[in-house]
């Protein structure tokens, strides 16, 4: 055995490769910092005081907002178990609470009431809007369609329905409220009209298809 | 790849005991070469396909007529492409690459059969593109950060569970007997996700709950991708490569301890704080701000962790780009925690909610710290794994300084866009509250108007935009430049921004 | 080594302890709600999704636009969603859970580069606008950056009589085709349109009123807070 050349470890060769390599390896190695260790210094007093405030801070913070625990309440400063008690109804402003509802019909009559020539009439101005309450309420409830004139211009649409009808289903309140606001704006002056007045005219007349000008100009 | 005997045994018997743990570290590093390759350079490509996406997306915003015609890339489905590509594409790759590569060497463990993560990663990989391919056709499931239709998650999920399964492994048959800061929260993060993401699938996708449920459970899980995986790899690689770096330990293993699990009870919390105001229960919408802002407390005190390791040597910063990279990402996420337990406050909720403010927030934590620390990641494994250094400093030089400044700019550019929109979109009702002249009446500011006014930092959201792309294509260069080009014996110096005097010698 | 038993059970328990509480506590808190029947109306509220609306959901989801619109209304006195009248119905309280209980994806967005969608069908009775505002924003929102879907339409050679779905009479100069033919909505544009249509939350149930209002010190003070 002695004699016999040393066959070449395949294993060693292979990886090792050469001289070369592993001098590049040694170099990587060796410019390398040691492996990160942690030192020991002791947690300063004031992290853990610092700590103890947040968790004092947000437990009250918690507390004062849990709206009761209840999964059906969403506003944080409602307490239910304090509202129960109460049966206060705030009172209501007709015209802003109609001014808010306006945004809803200002996408055709424009914010400002006057309306898109030829297309939408304007508010500003309309004797349909400042005339007769009747009309007026009997508009909202089922809808005009057809011909119409306003202040001698001539119109050809369809206004939906926002009674029963057409989708809307506004209450009494909300029709009342937007026809108070329109009633009072853009420098029409004529009564406000009361949610009452609405459920009047609404059991008066049921109806399917919206009014023409014809008829509403029969009506006082 | 088994090298394992011969470089240990090449050594001359009287080397200290120091060198042979080096030497041990390289045959660990060797076993994680094809695995990390692999991942790192999809992760790249990634990169590169995210950055695009994010352009045109970009530009859409404010010019929305820009390849206005192209269905496939209306700006919903190419924003959500580039979501996807550069949260699963890029950031999961390169989480996987950098996680199980310090998990071997701080577990002083050789990766076994790495052959079947490179499988793992093939179809995480194959998953991402049938991902992304589904949600530009028109699959997305229109549901935030789980947009990938479900012909492409199963693949998602297998391959998860390899990789998962090998870095415990790997952890599991480690010869430390101390268990590190960074496999604490590596472990943490391998445990997490995996639960995280059945239960978004399951309750969303599979098994929808009724109503508003599902969006709790939709910001239980995207948030906690946010602080239950990148933040603790991103944690991770900083509290490895900042003490690695240096030379130096980390400042305290106390206030180690106390960042990790005030991390782990609060951060999964705040995730609600996404639905602020919205139709969810208010004491859910409390919690939620409650552990945002309680987030201060690790936030704070890993920030005095890695400051006080770094106080007297911000000198390495001229001559380091790992160095470099890690603290502009380490301080980042300081200030992104920190933005994040303010927005969460009800009353800026209210100016900053729904507006591009957020999206300056996200950038800041997934992009100026995770990204940022990932590519310090990458400079300091590359020439590890490939035994060659990096081609180009100069390169380095142009990817730091267009990365960091492009998103300093994106970030400042989009909060105060978004400030300005929130304001504008609740006035008069904030108008009100913080005693401003009401400028427009009492009415509220038309929409368009808002729209309008936010332009500007759109355009410049672009610009910055640029700026990094020209980065990431400086960093890819240099990345394919590395691998092929063939191993230079002679160049034994790191690539640095500088060479300083005291990284020639060996290590002290 | 020996540590890595503990350290598993705390990452256990703190994941355990959010995934409790946000996720199971609600779903066995309100994730059960049923709609309200109203004998008044008979119909139970919510209604349910009409049937190309339904379909019409399925694109606003494949487009993306949550990413850009959301839909869900805050309460009065937070932001103003309410003064901007984005709320369908005259509480003030905003969107509820029980709002979304028919939904089968919940599509609440978490950007407003675009208005508030939520009760669009009642803010927005004019399917014509929908179209053209679809076809190309500039038309009805000029200075938008909302993109245009054109390719939610068709321009088709006109054969017998009109459509009576044809736009191209109400579109701006420059859009219209060369004479003789019409631009229609597709199927999937009709769709999303009577999808927008039937976004309205107008039952105003009791939950609605549980809503913090400051006490009137005297009657004739305005509701809102």
């Amino acid at each position: 055995m002695s004699d016999e050349p040393i066959k070449p470890n395949p294993q060693i060769e292979q990886a090792a490769a050469s001289d070369e390599s592993i001098q590049k390896v040694h170099a990587i190695l060796l410019r390398e910092k040691p492996e990160p260790k942690e030192g020991y210094t002791p947690m300063p007093l004031f992290v853990l005081g610092f700590v103890t405030v947040m968790i004092f801070i947000c437990t009250l913070y918690f507390v004062h907002n849990r709206g009761g625990f209840s999964p059906m309440v969403q506003d944080e400063r409602y307490d239910p178990a304090a509202a129960a008690g109460t049966t206060e109804v705030a009172k209501v402003d007709p015209v802003a609470q109609g001014k808010r509802l306006y945004q809803t019909c200002a996408a055709c009559h424009q914010p400002n009431g006057t309306g898109v020539p030829a297309v939408y009439p304007a508010l500003a101005g309309s004797e349909w809007v400042t005339g007769s309450e009747e009309r007026l309420v009997n508009i909202m409830l089922h809808g005009l369609a057809g011909p119409l004139k306003v202040e001698g211009k001539d119109f050809n649409g369809n206004m939906p329905a926002f009674g029963p009808g057409g989708g809307y289903n506004w209450s009494d309140e909300k029709l009342a409220y937007v026809m108070t606001y329109i009633r009072q704006e853009w420098g029409n002056k004529a009564g406000e009209i009361t949610p009452a007045k609405v459920k009047e005219i609404r059991e008066k007349a049921a109806r399917a298809k919206p009014w023409s000008a014809g008829e509403l100009e029969a009506i006082k | 790849m088994a090298s394992a005997p011969s470089i240990v045994s090449s050594l001359n018997p009287a080397t200290s005991s120091d060198d042979v743990k080096r030497a041990e570290l390289s045959e660990i590093d060797a076993s994680t070469k094809w695995p990390a390759l692999f991942l790192l350079a999809s992760a790249v490509g990634w990169l590169l396909i995210g950055t695009v996406f994010a352009l045109i997306s970009s530009f859409k915003m404010h010019s929305p007529d820009f390849l206005g015609n192209y269905e496939w890339l209306t700006f919903g489905r190419a924003r959500t492409a580039h979501l996807n590509a550069v949260v699963y594409g890029w950031s999961v790759n390169a989480s996987f690459a950098v996680a199980f590569w310090l998990m071997a060497r701080l577990s002083r463990s050789v990766l076994r059969h790495a052959g079947l993560l490179i499988v793992a990663a093939v179809f995480w990989n194959i998953g991402v593109t049938l991902g992304i391919y589904g949600i530009l056709a028109g699959d997305s499931t229109s549901v935030e950060w789980l947009e990938m239709p479900t012909y492409a998650t199963p693949l998602l999920f297998l391959a998860y569970a390899l990789v998962g399964a090998w870095a415990v492994i790997t952890f599991r048959f480690g010869k430390s007997p101390h268990i590190y800061v960074s496999q604490w929260y590596i472990l943490a993060a391998l445990f997490w996700f995996p639960w995280l993401y059945s239960v978004a699938e399951i309750m969303i996708i599979f098994a929808p709950a009724r109503g508003t449920v599902q969006a709790l459970v939709n910001w239980w899980f995207a948030h906690n991708v946010l602080g239950l995986w990148f933040t603790p790899i991103g944690l991770a690689a900083i509290y490895y490569f900042l003490p690695k770096v240096l030379g130096k330990p980390i400042h305290s293993y106390y206030l180690s301890v106390l960042g990790f699990w005030s991390l782990a009870i609060f951060y999964n919390w705040a995730g609600v704080h996404h639905l602020i105001g919205g139709p969810v229960p208010a004491w859910v919408q409390s919690a939620g701000i409650v552990a945002s802002f309680m987030m201060i407390v690790p936030v704070i005190v890993t920030a005095i962790n890695h400051h006080m390791t770094m106080v007297g040597s911000f000198g390495a910063l001229k001559y380091s780009p790992t160095l470099r990279f890690i603290v502009f990402g380490a301080v980042s996420y300081t200030l992104a925690s920190l933005q994040g337990s303010s927005m969460a406050i009800r009353s800026w909720a209210e100016v900053t909610h729904f507006t591009h403010y957020t999206v300056g927030h996200s950038h800041l934590g997934l992009y100026a710290f995770f990204t940022m620390v990932m590519f310090g990641s990458i400079y300091y494994i590359m020439p590890r794994i490939l035994l060659k250094e990096w081609p180009s400093a100069t390169l380095i030089s142009l990817h730091f300084w267009t990365t960091a400044i492009g998103v300093i700019v994106y970030v400042v550019d989009l909060s105060i866009g978004g400030v300005i929109q929130g304001l504008l979109l609740n006035t008069p009702v904030l108008a009100h509250k913080l005693g401003l002249p009401q400028q427009h009446g009492t009415d509220p500011v038309p929409f368009l108007v808002t729209v309008k006014e936010t332009m500007i930092y759109l355009q410049v959201r672009s610009y910055s935009g640029i700026l990094m792309t020209v980065g990431h294509v400086a960093f890819a260069i240099n990345f394919v430049w590395m691998v092929v080009r063939s191993a230079q014996s002679s160049k034994t110096e790191p690539t640095l921004f500088r060479t300083p005097r005291e990284m020639e010698v060996t290590a002290q | 080594m020996n540590r890595a038993p503990l350290i598993f059970l705390g990452i256990f328990f703190a994941l355990a302890l959010s995934w409790v509480g946000i996720v199971l506590t609600n779903q066995i808190g309100y994730g059960s709600l049923q709609p309200v029947y109203d004998e008044d109306e008979g119909k139970a509220y919510p209604l349910q999704t009409p049937g190309l609306a339904a379909r019409g959901k399925l694109v606003y989801e494949d487009l993306g636009c949550i990413y850009c619109h959301t839909q869900q209304v805050r309460r009065a006195g937070y932001g103003s969603d309410y003064e901007r009248g984005w709320s369908g119905r005259d509480a003030l309280s905003g969107s509820v859970a029980r709002d979304y209980i028919r939904e089968s994806r919940v599509l609440l967005g978490t950007m407003r580069t675009g208005p508030d969608l939520r009760n669009i069908g009642a803010r927005q009775p004019d399917s014509t606008w929908q179209y053209l505002h679809l076809y190309d924003p500039q038309i009805t929102s000029p200075g938008s950056n909302m993109p245009p879907f054109k390719f939610l339409f068709e321009t088709r050679k006109i054969v017998g009589q009109p459509s009576p779905k044809a736009i191209q009479s109400k579109l701006p100069a420059k859009y219209q085709p060369p004479a003789g033919y019409e631009i229609v909505p597709n199927e999937r544009g009709e769709n999303l349109v009577a999808y927008m249509m039937s976004l309205k939350d107008t039952y105003a149930y009791p939950e609605t009123k549980n809503v913090y209002v400051e006490p009137t010190p005297e009657a004739g003070k305005e509701e809102k807070k």
